[in-house]
């Protein structure tokens, strides 16, 4: 081709098709960066023309609620009317009359004023004068003279002023009158109006009005930033930044919990986003997911590869949760509290640390002294898989073989020799127990149904009183112990449970010799004893190499991590700590062999808790147990181990009272150690056992619900350390758990904080207690009032009638009950404790008076206040000798209290005086 | 032509009161002309128990007046049951409630008397004639629970229910004190007497389910169909559960 010809060709084409593509280019590039890549826009609009379509429909609904309300037509037509008035006929001449007359009295007042002034300032210039010549030492009289003059004219021309301004006055009242009308009514109409006008309103704001049309709002970013939230790599503080809201348009808003996603109202937009206000928390706190992101769902939710966060659904945002509360046993939080129940109390804590879950208790039976207490051929079996022998035990199954099984037992029962043999020589065999008499075994069966073995134990296969989440149960079940324990072991177990192991859970019932001999007789009688040859089998497994493979086992296994067992004092946790788990890298997670488990954090984790050796390979042995939970167990058991995350939340996010906090972690630990929530009900959880008392709550173990306002922390500590009967006629009984000081401190503060009370201390000063109320209050507790001896006990003083229609002894009021308590309790039993048999003397919800009205002027909370203080004075009071009372009926009841007691019983009293006396007395 | 006028004008007014009165509960009473009734009986199949005589064990010199005996079950010499209440599940229209207020009193540590019908929304007035400490506690589902003290110098308190259901009493002082309150939303109840007979009147012409209960036999309902002017028979045989 020559060069003329290459000149000459046209590349219109070529540049046409570039054109072309550059333009479509163009517009790609566009569309891409202001629609594709901004999914948001499309939501905020959708959302506008919601929000806007709603507020009008609200706005047409009230317009049409007006023009439906007759009230709201009268006072249009009303005012109508009156306006008209206003306008012609007579009040309109009137109107103007006035007017005219208005102008003519502002004249008369204006001219007045303009004098009053010019007055005041002659006088001003009088003064000068006057002053002028005092100084210069010539006449005065003259300057005197104009001043007085001038203050004459003053005080005139203040009349003239005072006179043109009633005059104005009573014009303008007379006018405002005849408004006053128009202008009620005018504000009637706007107060009904006011409702619209702010719905009209609703619609301006959403809209932006360009001459006849109107346009939804622009879309922008909505941003929330968390100031020095998080931590870059060198531990400096980063801003988060969460955009969730930029597309869930209607999270935080009211009326859109029907709506379409991401639309959605928080579905528990109250309990969640109104203790944690999105503008402090954001969304990514409690949700992870990937809060800056925009550009898709998927990249938002942090859906994508290598996010190491992902959004939490459902119930897993509770794994946020712990962040910031340490105790987490609150509203919307229960399935990370059961998981952390679980967690500590399952057994996980034995072989893997988890920070702040390290010093718990071993959660396993101490075994120093275990061959004192076994049958040996049980243990071999149970070791092998304790799941055969009690479907819903804590201790998990290891897969042993026979040959292991017998190997471990061999070990278990080598080493608790000693100690076991030292113990059965100062526990020896008792007589007396026979679980052939079938009285004896009666009597045990009605004692363990009655003392409160049920609050922690089934006594029949299948019986699960004191659940551990939904598979387990926290203590054991013994519809077969006669199995498992021998009867030596369990008399004296019962009788003294820290005898046998210092760091037991059980408590003493504090058993006479003879309740401990039927119980046992009864035990027995629950499953086949082993009727095996003990003594054959431990001689077997004794062996010494046997033994020696055992005590290897023992070790590789970890058994101490939950036991206490001897020569292994020194052990550690065998499994990887997991306190930062929630934020393992899915690379770190060993999946083994299994290509059938999706890789995800967790799905490996169900699946590791679930099966936990499904990811053993030739090369790589795994030793981690069985523990046969059920999957809502395993689901909140990963919600907990989620929430162990490297991140700390900082201080600023916590709650305030962490003190309060503390107390509430550390008390609720002890509480779930000694289950006490088996028998009580606290802080509205547990009780289980009061099912049993449903005929009559009255004899079942006390709620304890606001336990803490109700006792002295002294009180309570003692009691705690030593219980007393406070409720002579409870058959079910108040262990003593031989709590620690620490541990019953740790009670006493938890039931504080639950109530809020910073300082639990109470100081009650008798002698500032006033006479005359101590008095009333004596005099109201008498027979011829509330006659409250009917049912308490005073001391000795017991009331008449068997010991389950008493109630609690008035004369520990003074050291046990908070001053405080006492009145809100007389105020109204009910309210604190429904079902209480204490009835109410009083009605505070209305203003009419229900005490007597010849105490304290019948004012009703003074009397409840007269009470408390004569209950205050009750335990101090001196014992002496019941008087004897000539003529009962001349005795003042104030006067009768005064020195007596109550070791009269009642039965002398009824023979020696009529019935006002021995009440009283 | 007069006396059609005054019926109307009568039934007119009792039914406007009744309306007004009773506005939030369903019944509407009223005159009930050329009404039937039905009468029966209550009868206990089987051998009947004793009466179990109760521990008066507590302020005796008020209490002990004779021997007590439990009203749990009490069947006389033919076999009637005393103190069953027998009712009409389905009625919402019929005669109006009787005047006069429901008084429970007591009198010797007993509930007199044993089981008092207390219409919804009326005042139930609680005496005490003892002159000693006392205290009404309520046992109920529907209704709010009541323990209220009674001491000696408050002879009448008065308390009311919004529910109809059968609610316990109890004396918490005197454990042995047990009453029932019958509260009920229309008038067709009543309580059999000592030969468990009873009788419903003035029920208006109509096919009822008729309905007993007993405390500690429970319930039977019955199909009765009540004709004007006529007097229908029911027979009600209950057993030990």
């Amino acid at each position: 081709m020559s060069k003329a010809d290459e000149e000459k060709k046209s590349y219109s084409s070529v540049f046409l098709l570039a054109v072309a593509l550059l333009l479509a280019t163009a517009i790609w590039i566009v569309w891409d960066d202001q629609i594709s890549r901004r999914p948001w826009k499309k939501y905020q609009y959708e959302f506008s023309e919601m929000q806007i379509d709603r507020a009008k429909a609200e706005v047409t609904a009230e317009q049409k609620r007006l023009d439906d309300s007759s009230d709201y037509q009268t006072v249009v037509e009303e005012l109508r009317e009156a306006r008209q008035g206003t306008e012609g006929g007579e009040t309109g001449a009137a109107i103007s009359e006035l007017s005219s007359r208005e102008a003519a009295a502002r004249i008369v007042f204006d001219d007045a004023d303009f004098d009053l002034r010019l007055v005041k300032s002659q006088i001003e210039e009088a003064w000068y004068e006057f002053e002028h010549a005092e100084l210069m030492h010539v006449d005065t009289t003259g300057p005197k003279h104009h001043l007085e003059e001038l203050e004459a004219k003053k005080v005139a021309t203040e009349a003239r002023v005072a006179e043109a301004q009633a005059r104005l006055d009573q014009i303008l009242n007379e006018k405002e009158e005849i408004f006053s009308v128009v202008e009620t009514l005018e504000k009637q109409k706007k107060e009904m109006e006011s409702g619209l006008g702010r719905l009209e309103q609703n619609v301006e704001g959403l809209v932006i009005p360009v001459g006849p049309f109107e346009f939804p709002k622009i879309p922008k970013i909505q941003q929330v930033v968390l100031n020095e939230f998080d931590r870059n790599a060198y531990n400096q503080p980063l801003a988060r930044v969460d955009r969730c809201t930029s597309c869930h348009t209607g999270i935080n808003k009211d009326g859109f919990e029907d709506a379409e996603h991401p639309f959605r109202t928080h579905p528990d937009r109250k309990l969640y986003l109104g203790t944690h206000s999105v503008e402090k928390f954001g969304c990514t706190p409690c949700h992870q997911g990937q809060g800056p992101a925009v550009n898709s769902p998927e990249q938002a939710h942090g859906w994508v590869k290598h996010w190491l966060d992902p959004m939490y659904q459902g119930d897993d945002v509770q794994a946020g949760c712990i962040g910031c509360h340490d105790n987490v046993r609150i509203e919307g939080a229960e399935t990370i509290a059961l998981g952390e129940k679980l967690f500590e109390q399952v057994g996980c804590v034995g072989c893997h640390l988890v920070d702040g879950y390290g010093d718990l208790p071993k959660i396993g039976p101490y075994l120093r002294r275990v061959s004192a207490k076994v049958d040996a051929d049980w243990l071999v079996d149970w070791v092998k898989n304790p799941h055969e022998f009690r479907p819903r035990t804590k201790m998990p199954n290891f897969y042993f073989d026979q040959a292991e099984a017998e190997a471990i037992a061999g070990y278990i029962l080598a080493s608790s020799a000693k100690e076991g043999e030292e113990w059965l020589a100062s526990h020896p065999a008792p007589g007396g127990i026979d679980s052939s008499d079938a009285a004896l075994v009666a009597k045990g069966a009605e004692l363990a149904d009655s003392l409160g073995c049920r609050g922690c134990h089934g006594l029949a296969p299948g019986e699960s009183p004191a659940l551990l989440g939904d598979s387990k149960d926290i203590a054991p079940n013994l519809g077969n112990i006669a199995e498992k324990a021998n009867q030596r072991w369990m008399y004296h177990w019962l009788k003294n449970p820290r005898g046998y192991s210092p760091e037991a859970r059980m408590p003493s019932l504090r058993l006479s010799d003879d309740e401990a001999k039927a119980l046992v007789s009864y035990l027995g009688t629950l499953g086949e004893p082993a009727g095996s040859d003990d003594a054959a089998t431990r001689d077997r497994l004794l062996d010494a190499d046997n033994v020696a493979e055992g005590e290897a086992l023992v070790r590789k296994y970890g058994c101490a991590g939950c036991h206490n067992i001897p020569g292994m004092e020194a052990e550690s946790r065998i499994g990887v700590e997991l306190s930062v788990f929630g934020s393992k890298p899915l690379e770190e997670l060993f999946f083994g062999k299994r290509t059938d488990i999706p890789h995800t954090w967790k799905d490996w984790t169900y699946n590791k808790i679930n099966e936990p050796r499904i990811y053993e390979t030739d090369r790589i042995e795994q030793v981690m147990p069985h523990f046969a939970l059920s999957e809502e167990d395993i689901d909140a058991i990963l919600v907990f181990l989620a929430s162990r995350q490297e991140a700390k939340v900082p201080e600023a996010y916590k709650l305030a009272d962490r003190q309060r906090e503390q107390a509430l972690v550390d008390g609720l630990r002890v509480i779930e150690h000694y289950n006490c929530v088996g028998c009580h009900v606290i802080n509205d959880q547990g009780g289980a056992i009061l099912a049993r008392y449903e005929e009559n709550p009255s004899l079942g173990p006390p709620i304890l619900n606001g336990e803490g306002a109700k006792v002295q922390s002294d009180w309570f500590y003692s009691f705690l350390k030593q219980p007393v009967p406070l409720r002579p006629w409870l058959k079910i009984r108040m262990p003593t758990f031989g709590v620690s000081d620490d541990e019953a401190r740790k009670i006493v503060e938890y039931f504080a904080a639950l109530e809020g009370i910073d300082s639990p201390f109470v100081h009650i000063d008798q002698a500032a207690l006033s006479p005359e109320y101590v008095e009333a209050g004596k005099l109201l507790a008498s027979v011829d009032y509330f006659s409250c001896y009917t049912c308490h006990q005073q001391g000795e003083r017991k009331p008449e009638g068997p010991e389950e229609g008493w109630a609690p002894d008035l004369a520990m009021a003074s050291e046990r009950l908070n001053p405080d308590w006492i009145v809100e309790w007389i105020k109204d039993p009910q309210a604190l404790m429904p079902g209480s048999r204490m009835p109410a003397f009083y009605d505070f919800s209305d203003d009419s008076p229900d005490g007597p009205d010849d105490v304290l002027g019948g004012n009703d909370l003074e009397q409840v206040k007269a009470l408390r203080d004569y209950l205050l004075t009750l335990g101090s009071m001196p014992v002496a000798a019941a008087p004897v009372v000539a003529d009962p009926e001349r005795v003042e009841p104030a006067a009768m209290d005064q020195g007596t007691d109550g070791t009269a019983s009642s039965e002398t009293s009824n023979a020696a005086a009529p019935e006002t006396v021995q009440v009283e007395g | 032509m007069l006396n059609f006028r005054m019926i109307a004008q009568s039934a007119a007014l009792t039914l406007g009161a009744a309306l007004v009165s009773t506005a939030a509960i369903a019944y509407e009473g009223g005159a009930v002309a050329g009404g039937g009734s039905i009468k029966g009986t209550v009868k206990f199949k089987g051998e009947a128990p004793a009466q179990e005589v109760l521990d008066v064990n507590k302020d005796k010199k008020v209490c002990a007046v004779g021997e007590k005996k439990s009203n749990e079950l009490v069947v006389g010499a033919d076999g009637g049951i005393r103190y069953a209440v027998v009712s009409l599940t389905n009625i919402s229209k019929g005669k109006a409630f009787p005047e006069g207020e429901s008084i429970l009193d007591q009198a010797g540590c007993e509930y007199l008397p044993y089981i008092v019908i207390v219409p919804t929304g009326s005042e139930l007035v609680i005496k005490n004639s003892d002159g000693i400490l006392h205290n009404i506690h309520t046992y109920s589902d529907k209704n709010k629970a009541v323990n209220r003290a009674q001491p000696k110098f408050k002879k009448k308190i008065k308390e009311s229910f919004a529910e109809p259901e059968m609610v316990k009493v109890t004396c918490d002082v005197h454990g042995w004190m047990k009453g029932w309150l019958a509260v009920v939303d229309h008038p067709y109840y009543v309580i059999t007497d000592e030969k468990g007979a009873f009788e419903l009147t003035d029920v208006p012409a109509g096919e009822y389910e008729i309905k007993v209960w007993q405390e500690k036999l429970g319930e039977s309902t019955q199909k009765v169909t009540v004709a004007g002017g006529a007097e229908a028979a029911v027979t009600f045989e209950l057993a030990a559960k």
